[in-house]
């Protein structure tokens, strides 16, 4: 009931956004939305599966320039080159994810990182496909999504989808088993669950919607680079969800609004300092504030790890 | 096949052996479980009870030997496989999923057994609720059901843990040390309620138990496990009369 009262509080205020605030804060939400959404579907992993990986920057950047080659390279329309960036990063993701899920805790965090720096260096020397360095520019959506008002719109209903679809995994037969996982591998097995099988799963999911992420970010960017790969990137979603809350479903999203004012305003007036503000950030936040932003607001409507019964 | 199968077992073990470095954990062991019995497995620390428990589950796997579950070598066999023929176990130290409900940790074994748990769209809170409360319901924990089952008390989590593995209404059920750390008394309640269940349904348990006075008033037959090997079986009256038996378990305790 509150809960519900609260959405649709949100989605009105979300829609009516465009009408009060300027173009730049609509581009500085649309952000917020996709880094939302990368967090989100990285925290599947974190927070619901109990797996953490250092790599994730691997399927956004996938998905952003599967999306950025298609537009640029054949031409084709943003609405079939969007449903592409998905598909390869849960290839990707199917792929990698394959080995990696055969290790477990610092092991799958640092093999998920080096199938990303794999993609990063694939992505910096094939100059001829994604051009190396300089990236892929003018990867613009068509005109009529070009005014930031549209594209904020359009972002918003995508990732709406997005978490809307990954609330439903995460309550569904597949994300009980999936925490049943986290908590327990070996009495998983002994309820029938093939533990790496499972895990490849919500590892291949992970990887496509953060896919979508990538996509998403790579037409609201206009141009993509093969930082998007880096593994300065791939902290960004472990970062957002911890100031978020990782044991709450919507703390990542919370997490991404919070991480990205704070940057806009410390960046705007100390750009240099603002790696040292975040870097104190995260101290304060992990050591008082353990379940994140969403912490304090409490109330077990965020809480996911004990649901009602 | 090296061995012939006896027909009609609902688990059988044949010159079972493991070894953990230079220590012999199970050497040579013989079993024979018919179908409905009650089946005590005991021996001094060290005998092995938990070794075996691991090799016939999956867990780990043997050096040499056979193991049949319903007429079918199993060795290799994962255990997620083996639970899906019908195999349940619990643990000698409680294995739940602690930060789930009790009555959640009871439908994700469901879910799981029903083979729903590559369903990413229906609400999971819905499914088996009434299969999971009538459980818990059985093992007297329907009161607890709403509680995250890291808070239940100790011997609560062990029926809890029986629950889970009950889900699947196996063939075969593993008690490894089930009353471990509970109270005299709530000992012999779990384990009658376990008896009980067994003779409903006509499951096979067997089952580790340190507590002498338990298995002698709920087991049918006793294997007595001496370093690794089988030192005695039978029904419990031949057990205790047993010489070999007094002299290396018994009497050290009695």
């Amino acid at each position: 009931m509150r809960s519900a009262a609260w959405l649709v509080l949100v989605l009105v205020v979300l829609a009516l956004a465009p009408l009060a605030l300027p173009p730049f804060f609509l581009q500085l939400l649309t952000e917020i939305a996709i880094v939302g959404l990368f967090a989100t579907a990285f925290n599947l992993l974190m927070g619901f599966g109990g797996m953490v990986s250092f790599g994730h920057a691997a399927y956004f950047a996938l998905g952003a320039y599967t999306a950025a080659l298609l537009v640029k390279r054949l031409g084709v329309p943003l609405l079939l080159a969007l449903p592409a960036a998905p598909i390869v990063a849960a290839a990707g993701a199917l792929l990698f994810g394959f080995f990696i899920v055969r290790l477990s805790h610092t092991y799958f965090a640092m093999l998920s990182l080096a199938f990303a720096q794999i993609v990063f260096t694939v992505i910096f020397k094939w100059k001829t496909l994604t051009g190396g360095d300089d990236g892929l520019l003018d990867v613009w959506p068509p005109t009529l999504l070009k005014s930031p008002a549209a594209y904020y719109y359009f972002t918003l209903a995508i990732v709406g989808v997005c978490i809307w679809a990954l609330h439903a995994i995460v309550a569904s037969p597949f994300g009980y088993a999936l925490k049943a996982v986290r908590e327990n591998p070996r009495r998983a097995r002994y309820i029938g669950i093939d533990v790496r099988r499972h895990q490849l799963a919500a590892f291949v999911i992970s990887g496509a919607f953060s896919g979508v992420a990538g996509g998403l970010f790579a037409f609201y960017n206009g141009s993509v680079f093969p930082d998007f790969a880096y593994f300065t990137k791939s902290f960004e979603p472990l970062v957002v969800a911890l100031l978020g809350g990782v044991q709450s479903f919507f703390g990542p999203l919370a997490g991404a609004f919070g991480f990205k004012l704070l940057e806009w305003a410390i960046s705007r007036q100390w750009p240099v300092y603002w790696p040292l503000f975040l870097g104190a950030v995260v101290v304060v936040v992990i050591v008082l504030l353990p379940s994140g932003f969403v912490g304090l607001v409490g109330g077990r409507l965020w809480r996911t790890r004990s649901a009602k019964a | 096949m090296a061995h012939a199968i006896s027909q009609g077992l609902v688990l059988q073990t044949k010159g079972l052996r493991k070894h953990f470095g230079g220590v012999q954990a199970v050497n040579g062991v013989d079993l024979a479980v018919p179908p409905g019995d009650l089946r005590a497995i005991i021996g001094p620390n060290g005998a092995g009870k938990t070794t075996l428990f691991n090799l016939i589950s999956g867990d780990i796997a043997h050096d040499t030997g056979h193991i049949y579950f319903a007429g079918e070598e199993v060795s290799g066999v994962p255990p997620h496989r083996l639970y899906r023929r019908g195999m349940g176990r619990t643990f000698q130290i409680t294995s739940i999923f602690k930060q789930l409900t009790a009555l959640e940790n009871v439908q994700t074994a469901f879910l799981s057994y029903h083979r729903r748990h590559f369903n990413l769209w229906t609400p999971g809170r819905r499914l088996y609720r009434d299969d999971a409360l009538a459980l818990l319901e059985r093992v007297g924990l329907r009161e607890q059901a709403a509680k995250p089952s890291t808070i239940l008390a100790h011997g609560d989590k062990r029926r809890l843990e029986l629950a889970i593995a009950l889900a699947s209404a196996p063939r075969l059920l593993l008690l490894d040390e089930p009353t471990a750390g509970m109270a005299p008394r709530e000992r012999h309640e779990i384990m009658a309620l376990v008896a009980r269940i067994a003779g409903d349904t006509g499951l096979t348990v067997v089952f580790t138990e340190h507590d002498m006075d338990v298995v002698f008033a709920v087991a049918r037959r006793i294997t007595v496990l001496h370093q690794g090997a089988v030192l005695a079986e039978g029904a419990p009256a031949e057990v205790r009369a047993n010489g070999d038996v007094q002299r290396v378990y018994l009497g050290s305790t009695h």
